[in-house]
Parts: structure tokens; C-alpha cells; sequence
């Protein structure tokens, strides 16, 4: 499947209001989902259609990354701000170990600053917030691994 | 200018001035005067600069009564060494070098913020905060091994950009194997440069994204090159081309190496499309450990099992018990 192909079969789930579609063929596996919230809500096409899905056989099943991310408690608050990891990798919330975390819940938190470092292959991703606000919540633990997209921290944004 | 107390000092560049026209003369002395005139300066400051350059271990003969002359060339990482080797690629025009700094990573990284453009390289002749993964430091003693970073900007979305952390790897690989064929050189995920089990390189890259788009990324490369011995508790762990050629080396030679060779990895990736599935190849043609190793692995706690290629992203994969895990960011180590 092409990258043209891909965008005509997202355009056509919009347009017929299909919720998610799963799709395997040969060695590609494609997996679209769209919620309701709109934002970052199907995955980088790329992503997913590109690398051919392990045979049935070799499911990671015990494998943290390629789990769902676990479901954050709920956060009832509307019109919170989601700051999401752009990449797969371990979460990390203080520049090295034993030192103090970047942001905690309570912190007054500006456009740019970052909140946590999430590592890749001994690539270190800092993360910013792309948001002015209160920072509500912290959603996932130091050092767990987290998946694409993953919700990271609840921001409530400045009026 | 007070050297020693400084943590971070930029090169005074009329340094490299004086070593590229000594170099150019290399045969004839040079005339206080005359370097004068060229830098702009009085005699008595060329002098100054001059007993600089001897104490990073440059052999220049002569006075200001007498003229200088270089004896050989500098094996010293300056702009004016180092640019004219790399010409051609996007590491020749934005080369900073330091006396002494805390740690080029983070030299870059503020540089980077502050609008510095891709193909930027920052080199040290001594870090005094080298930095490895979470709380590791790097050994950067002066002058013997190369220290440096390098800003990308790549047009990419973050998670493509994680390959370059493997091809940063094969990049070191093929520029040392290129001065040395004989050394038998291996890496270990994902980045690691080992010779007989000991590390000699590492590699930390650091990057700063949008949620779709690459900002910047600083690749800093740490290479012992020419040390004779190490502080007692890395000697287990940690070996130098030098201990494991048995000569000394031109780290001047090898950063340009290294430098075209990881150009040609980076442009590679942006234009080839094939590019990424020859690192992965690549890699696992040149790491012992990366197949059917017992490995440990300290990933949000521990796990054992038998190592069983990379995937398609890069991330190792470990056969357990429990099934085929991923590494994302753990260390990998074979298992006694």
C-alpha cells in the first residue's frame, strides 16, 4: 500500500464516519483509529503501513512497548491540554537520574519549556510544552515505556 | 587569558591563523612581523599566542627575535585544520573548537536553541562534564581523544530521526575501519563501538521536536584515540585505538574521517530511500551481539533472554520465555 493509497482510505473512513479500521495484508499491517477529540487521533500513517507486522507467532506479547498503553486514570476535567510523546521510548521526568524532575502537578508551565525527556536508542527526545497553563497531571511513571502518542501530562491552558 | 579556570573557553581563532600560515611556510621561518601584519596584532601578542599554542603540545621553533617555524603539524582539532579535510560536506563551515569546555553536547544544544546553523560542529580538546547516558560521564582527557558534536536539522518527523542513532554507529565504524582494516571493530546496540569486548567510542544524540517535525539534533561522538591509560575503574571497560593498534594516531586524520562518513549516512537518509533498511542491515552485519546472544538487559528493571535481530525501526529484539520483548533505551549486556 502507497502513501497515496493510504490517504485516499483515511479520507474515506472520514467520510463514511468509520470509527477504526484494521487492516492485514501479506506482511503489511495497518491500524487506523479515529477518536473523538480529533488531535493526533490517527496514527502516522507511515508508521504503522510500513513495517510489516511479526509473524503471529513472535507477538511480543510480553513486550511493554508493543502492549496498549495503559488506560491513564481519567481525567473528568474538561478542556485539559494533552502534551503526547512523538515517539516510542522510555519516559523520563528529571534530566538524570536522582535529580530533580523537570515539571511536577502544581507547576506553572510556559510555551517551550520542557517537561520530560523521552529515550530512544540512546536518543534523548526533550519534550516542550506546547501550551502556557497549570500542569494538572503527570500520567505515566519514570523510566516506563511508552508508545507513540501516548498522553504524557494534562495541562489546563491559560484563560 | 586564564586558561585553566575557565569552564568553557572558545579558541582564540587567530591560534588557527598562526598554525595554517606557519603550515603554509612550513619549510622557511616566519617573521614576528610578518605574522603580526597577517593577524593584525603587535609582535608581542603573536608571541603570547604562540607560547598558547606550545602548551596544547604545538612544535613551533624560534623567538620573536628569530621568526617561527612549525616542526610538524599540529595533530590539533582547529577549524583551520580540520574544514579544509571535510570541504564538500555540511561540516565544513561552522566549526567551533575549545580549549577546554564543560560538554560539546550541551554547547550544541544551547547553540542549536539559539538558531545555529545545521552542519555546526563543536570539538574539545578536553571536556571537563563529559556526558554519557543518565547519570554516566564520558573521560575526556586533553588532547588524546576526539570530542565532538555536530547540529541536524533534519526535515523529518521524530521518530524517523531515531535512525540516525544507529547510523551514527556505522558512521565511527567505517571511519576508523577506513585508517585501521586490520582492527576488528564491533558494535554493540545501540551504539556502543567496542575491540575485544572494551568500548572506545560512544555516541549520545540528543533532540528537540515538534509533535511531527525535527527541530534539532545534536549527535555528540566521544572517541578515545591516543590514551595510554585510564583511571583505574573504567581500565575493564574501556580501551583507546592507540592500546588496541598498538600506535599512535592522527585524530585529526580520523575526526575528518568521521565527519565525511557521517555526512554521507545523514544525506543518505534524507535522499535515498532504501537508506534506513541499509543501516539496519549494516548494523547487524557488523554486531556480534545484535543475534542468537544471551543477553541481560537493564530496561525498567532486568530481563535475560537470546537476542534476535533489530526490528524495522531499529529497536533490538530479545526472545525470553515470555515471548519476544523490545529494547527501547536499555542496556544491553552479554550474558557470562
Amino acid at each position: 500500500m502507497n502513501q497515496k493509497e493510504l490517504k485516499e482510505l483515511i479520507e474515506f473512513l472520514i467520510d463514511k464516519d468509520i470509527a477504526e479500521f484494521e487492516l492485514e495484508r501479506g506482511d503489511v499491517k495497518v491500524r487506523i483509529k479515529r477518536g473523538a477529540d480529533g488531535a493526533m487521533t490517527v496514527p502516522d500513517a507511515r508508521y504503522f503501513a510500513t513495517y510489516p507486522a511479526p509473524p503471529a507467532a513472535e507477538m511480543p506479547v510480553a513486550s511493554p512497548a508493543a502492549a496498549p498503553p495503559k488506560e491513564a486514570a481519567p481525567v473528568v476535567e474538561e478542556n485539559l491540554h494533552m502534551v503526547r510523546s512523538p515517539i516510542v521510548g522510555t519516559f523520563y521526568e528529571s534530566p538524570s537520574p536522582g535529580s530533580p524532575p523537570f515539571a511536577k502537578p502544581g507547576d506553572v508551565i510556559e510555551v517551550g519549556q520542557v517537561l520530560c525527556i523521552v529515550e530512544a536508542m540512546k536518543l534523548m527526545n526533550e519534550i516542550e510544552s506546547d501550551v502556557a497553563g497549570e500542569l494538572v497531571k503527570k500520567l505515566v511513571a519514570n523510566g516506563q515505556p511508552i508508545e507513540y502518542g501516548q498522553e504524557l501530562f494534562a495541562i489546563r491552558p491559560r484563560k | 587569558m586564564e586558561v585553566s579556570y575557565h569552564p568553557t573557553l572558545q579558541t582564540d581563532a587567530r591560534l588557527g591563523r598562526i598554525v595554517r600560515i606557519l603550515n603554509d611556510y612550513a619549510t622557511v621561518v616566519v617573521s614576528g612581523t610578518k605574522l603580526a601584519a597577517e593577524l593584525g596584532t603587535t609582535r608581542s601578542e603573536v608571541w603570547r599566542l604562540v607560547q598558547q599554542l606550545r602548551q596544547f603540545g604545538v612544535s613551533i621553533e624560534g623567538r620573536p627575535s628569530t621568526g617561527y617555524r612549525l616542526r610538524t603539524v599540529p595533530d590539533l582539532l582547529l577549524p583551520e585544520i580540520v574544514s579544509p579535510l571535510v570541504r564538500g560536506t555540511i561540516f565544513s563551515r561552522y566549526i567551533h573548537h575549545y580549549y577546554k569546555i564543560g560538554s560539546t553536547n550541551t554547547e550544541a544544544m544551547q547553540a542549536a536553541a539559539t538558531g545555529a546553523p545545521e552542519g555546526s560542529v563543536f570539538l574539545a580538546e578536553q571536556q571537563t562534564a563529559g556526558r554519557g547516558r543518565g547519570a554516566h560521564q564520558w573521560y575526556s582527557a586533553q588532547s588524546s581523544g576526539i570530542y565532538c558534536s555536530v547540529i541536524l536539522r533534519p526535515p523529518l518527523p521524530p521518530f524517523e530521526a531515531l535512525i540516525l542513532s544507529l547510523a551514527t554507529g556505522l558512521a565511527v565504524y567505517q571511519a576508523v575501519q577506513s585508517k585501521a582494516p586490520h582492527l576488528s571493530l564491533d558494535l554493540k546496540w545501540p551504539n556502543d563501538l567496542l575491540i575485544n569486548g572494551k568500548k572506545f567510542c560512544g555516541i549520545l544524540t540528543e533532540m528537540n521536536a515538534e509533535a511531527t517535525r525535527v527541530r534539532h539534533v545534536v549527535i555528540g561522538i566521544g572517541i578515545n584515540v591516543n590514551q595510554t591509560n585510564f583511571p583505574a575503574e573504567l581500565q575493564p571497560v574501556a580501551t583507546s585505538l592507540r592500546q588496541a593498534a598498538g600506535t599512535e594516531w592522527s585524530r585529526v586524520e580520523l575526526c575528518a574521517a568521521l565527519l565525511k562518513s557521517l555526512d554521507r549516512e545523514y544525506r543518505d537518509l534524507l535522499s535515498r530511500p532504501d537508506a534506513r533498511g541499509s543501516v539496519l542491515r549494516r548494523f547487524q552485519e557488523r554486531s556480534s551481539l545484535v543475534r542468537g546472544r544471551a543477553v541481560r538487559v537493564e530496561e525498567n528493571g532486568v530481563f535475560e533472554g537470546i537476542t534476535d535481530g533489530l526490528d524495522p525501526r531499529g529497536f533490538l529484539q530479545v526472545r525470553t520465555l515470555q515471548g519476544l520483548r523490545l529494547v527501547l533505551s536499555g542496556t544491553v549486556r552479554p550474558k557470562e
